[in-house]
């Protein structure tokens, strides 16, 4: 199949087929467009003598696979980003697209494929995107940290990011004629975006900032700046504390007390909080087996079988990838699981592969119980996972599952959400600070620990 | 005094009145255990509490629904108001307040009869299970205005059914025993079921009479209502993840005992290898002359739970609507009306598990 897209030199003229999309892309997405495309011509000029070469032997490039395919890729991976913008526009005109591909040969490695049908997920980011504006340094590092996922659990970001404003707002100054409570967050807006630039916002982070912002606002003109400082960054502090790592050990104790002696308790993927309590409830002497079920394309479970298996006490431990799930349940008495965000009616967003775990469990009358801290609780509700998701990006990928290569084929799409929802039905307990709740009780939980407590 | 008081024999003493559930009795129990410390502090009084609810639950064959009395007291007594001038004064407080949710609270069940009386139709078959106080008195008020008739379960292995069809009967209810296996055979000529419950927890379940989970399942199948009454001193801060998460579960439950009857796999393996096993099975081959094992009511009833866990999915659905009925009164502390002790009526199972999350943790 991508034999032609080999065989076609590539002609720079059809490029404006990219155009239409264009005008719904926003003024500075059009200018990094612009510029890539620059940079693709130029590039393109010195690829030219090396195109030649794959387009000799297009045939035999396909099939050897593994070895051959870093160098098809650039010319590829393009043609998906194109593809889309046709898909939207005229789709008979497959030269063309063919065409522009060939143009944009040199951005190929960073940019990624573009999709068919889910393209609101958003292309997956650049790693090592650009620094626009006046960024703190700390900012830069924990953007670039998140980029590469090499901080991507919600906790863990929500921590990371508000230590990082921690910095910044002890770095800041306020600017003469102006008060700290108004001006500090038009100087933490460009921060906020630029980690959102890095990676969509978790929505742990979104509820942190809004408490941090009403912090902010609240803080008295008269105070003298570094007291504020100093009381924004108490703030912080309590707010890590309480709402993130106290109500992490209270989640503990309260799931630990659902494991009895001789269970098997099955996880999926890697969350601290699940990690932490059956490490916990090893320590108390409780016989445990561990069942983790992972999947790709992050392949998070290595970790946890990593850290349960290894330490003082070791915990049994069983590690299998999703498609086993059904053959494994049979011996499972209670599935626990970690979340990213729990939304007011129960429903649980979490990473790609815990819906199906929760379903085929409730199938199988295996309870299934859910560890998820209030501060994760989001007001918004969700029916499924494809209005919202995140895409993993290939580099990510790559680095995690080890040999993956993005398809050489243009009529094949590769789809890596991040996340999926579960819904409400398939749970039978959330396990919060505040106690075992039915996921149906979800919208009575903020009110009641009152949302202003940062 | 304080050394000989029993708090076990304290409670006992109150169950032996008939009007008093085991909830009521704890609470009662740890006002009289109030009236005997010689705690001098907050603390000490809280620990004691604290050690005579623990007391209490270590010692009861079936703990949940007493659990929930003491929660409720001990949380009361917790967040009741320090502003006493002395301690004995504060003491003499918790023990009438006490004293009058004991009395106030048996009040309960008549309202709890008038909310549930618009439920029930004129005419209505209504299978109920096992005994319970409060269905008693809400099937005895519908019999004054309506025509009732009652279908009651036997409820094995304690056999409570046989006493609630005696009293409907020497009132006047058209009533029949039914056997605990006839319930699915029944179900198609019963308007609605009508349950009590030991306690209502957290996942807005019910734990109650054991028999009452697939009474429940077949009441679902069959399309029709499930009605649980709950007096509200019977809410309870657990959450069963299964059957066998109740804190009723003992390991001796469903577990098989190893018969001694050489058949079976022991005979065919000895078969396989008799080069090592001949002498063990001549120690074995005169056991089938001896009787064969008998099993007694006892056995049966000792290796079987009390209680059992009934999901309210399995009541909640828009084909069978279904409805708790609950009754709070209001506090003897002003200021915790609308938290603690408030009417609430009428809940549906989500509306049990709303309210005491609110609940608790507010």
């Amino acid at each position: 199949m991508p034999v032609p897209s080999m065989a076609d030199p590539p002609l720079p003229v059809h490029k404006p087929t990219g155009a239409p999309s264009q005008k719904s892309m926003t003024k500075a997405e059009r200018r990094e467009l612009q510029e890539k495309q620059r940079a693709a011509k130029q590039a393109a000029k010195q690829a030219q003598p090396q195109g030649g070469k794959p387009a000799g032997q297009p045939g035999k490039g396909q099939q050897q696979g593994a070895p051959a395919a870093p160098k098809l890729k650039p010319p590829q991976t393009p043609q998906k980003k194109v593809f889309v913008v046709e898909a939207s526009g005229s789709r008979q005109h497959a030269s063309g697209s063919r065409d522009a591909a060939g143009a944009n040969a040199a951005d190929a490695p960073s940019v990624p494929p573009g999709l068919r049908i889910f393209s609101h997920f958003g292309q997956p980011k650049v790693v090592g995107h650009v620094v626009k504006g006046d960024i703190h340094p700390e900012i830069v590092r924990l953007g670039l940290l998140f980029s590469e996922f090499k901080i991507s659990g919600a906790n863990a970001r929500c921590i990371a990011t508000l230590s990082a404003f921690k910095k910044v707002i002890q770095d800041y100054t306020t600017p003469p004629q102006n008060t700290l409570s108004r001006h500090l967050m038009t100087h933490l807006s460009p921060q906020i975006s630029h980690l959102v630039a890095a990676r969509p916002m978790s929505v742990t982070m979104g509820n942190a900032i809004r408490e941090l912002k009403l912090a902010i606002s609240n803080i008295d003109i008269d105070m003298v700046e570094q007291e504020a400082k100093n009381t924004l960054c108490q703030k912080i502090d309590n707010y890590i504390r309480d709402r993130i790592i106290l109500a992490g050990a209270v989640i503990e104790q309260l799931a630990g007390t659902k494991i009895k002696d001789g269970d098997t308790v099955l996880t999926f993927g890697r969350s601290s909080v699940v990690e932490k309590m059956l490490l916990e409830e090893r320590r108390k002497g409780k016989n445990v087996s561990v069942i983790i079920v992972d999947s790709k394309p992050l392949l998070e479970g290595k970790h946890l079988l990593k850290s349960l298996t290894s330490g003082e006490n070791p915990i049994p431990c069983t590690y299998a990838l999703l498609p086993a799930l059904p053959t494994l349940l049979t011996e499972v008495s209670t599935v626990f699981l970690g979340a990213h965000s729990l939304f007011s009616n129960g429903a649980v967003y979490s990473r790609a592969g815990t819906a199906m775990v929760a379903m085929m469990a409730k199938v199988h009358n295996v309870p299934v119980v859910v560890c998820c801290e209030t501060y994760k609780f989001s007001e918004g509700v969700m029916v499924d996972g494809f209005s919202k998701n995140e895409l993993v990006p290939i580099p990510v990928i790559q680095r995690t599952a080890g040999e993956y290569n993005p398809p050489t084929n243009q009529n094949l799409e590769t789809l890596n959400p991040l996340y999926d929802l579960t819904p409400p039905t398939y749970i039978t307990a959330v396990v919060t600070e505040v106690g075992l709740i039915p996921p149906s009780s979800i919208s009575s939980i903020p009110l009641a620990l009152g949302k202003t407590s940062l | 005094m304080t050394t000989t008081f029993d708090i076990y024999d304290a409670y006992i003493d109150i169950l032996q009145n008939d009007q008093f559930s085991p909830p009521l009795a704890a609470i009662k129990a740890l006002t009289k255990l109030i009236q005997n410390s010689d705690a001098g502090t907050m603390f000490e009084l809280v620990s004691a509490l604290q050690k005579g609810a623990k007391d209490l639950s270590s010692r009861s064959s079936n703990p949940i629904s007493l659990n929930a009395g003491c929660e409720l007291f001990n949380a009361f007594v917790t967040l009741f108001p320090h502003d006493s001038h002395n301690f004995e004064n504060l003491k003499q407080r918790l023990i009438d307040y006490g004293e009058t949710y004991a009395t106030e609270a048996l009040t309960y069940r008549e309202k709890i009869a008038e909310l549930a009386f618009g439920f029930i139709k004129d005419g209505s078959v209504i299978l109920t299970h096992s005994y319970s106080r409060v269905v008693m008195q809400t099937l005895l008020r519908a019999h004054k205005q309506k025509r009732i008739s009652v279908f009651v379960t036997e409820a094995r292995p304690r056999g409570l059914g046989i006493k609630t069809a005696e009293t409907l009967t020497a009132a006047g209810v058209p009533c029949k025993v039914i056997l605990d296996s006839a319930v699915a055979y029944v179900m198609d000529k019963v308007d609605f079921v009508l349950v009590g419950s030991e306690a209502v927890v957290e996942s807005g379940g019910l734990v109650n009479a054991v028999g009452s989970n697939q009474i429940a399942i077949i009441a679902r199948a069959a399309n029709k209502p499930f009605y649980a009454l709950a007096e509200s001193y019977k809410f309870h801060r657990l959450f069963p993840l299964s059957q066998y998460d109740l804190p009723s579960h003992n390991t001796k439950f469903l577990s098989f005992s190893r018969p001694s009857l050489p058949e079976g796999p022991a005979s065919i393996k000895s078969s396989n290898d008799e080069s090592i096993i001949p002498s063990d099975t001549s120690t074995l081959s005169p056991k089938p002359d001896l009787d064969p094992p008998r099993i007694t009511q006892e056995q049966i009833s000792q290796s079987n739970p009390d209680v059992d866990y009934t999901r309210f999915v399995l009541y909640s659905s828009t084909a069978t609507y279904s409805i708790i009925l609950i009754f709070r009164t209001k506090s003897p502390r002003p200021d915790l009306i609308s938290l603690v002790f408030s009417d609430v009526g009428s809940l549906t199972p989500e509306g049990v598990s709303q309210y005491l999350v609110g609940m608790f943790s507010g």
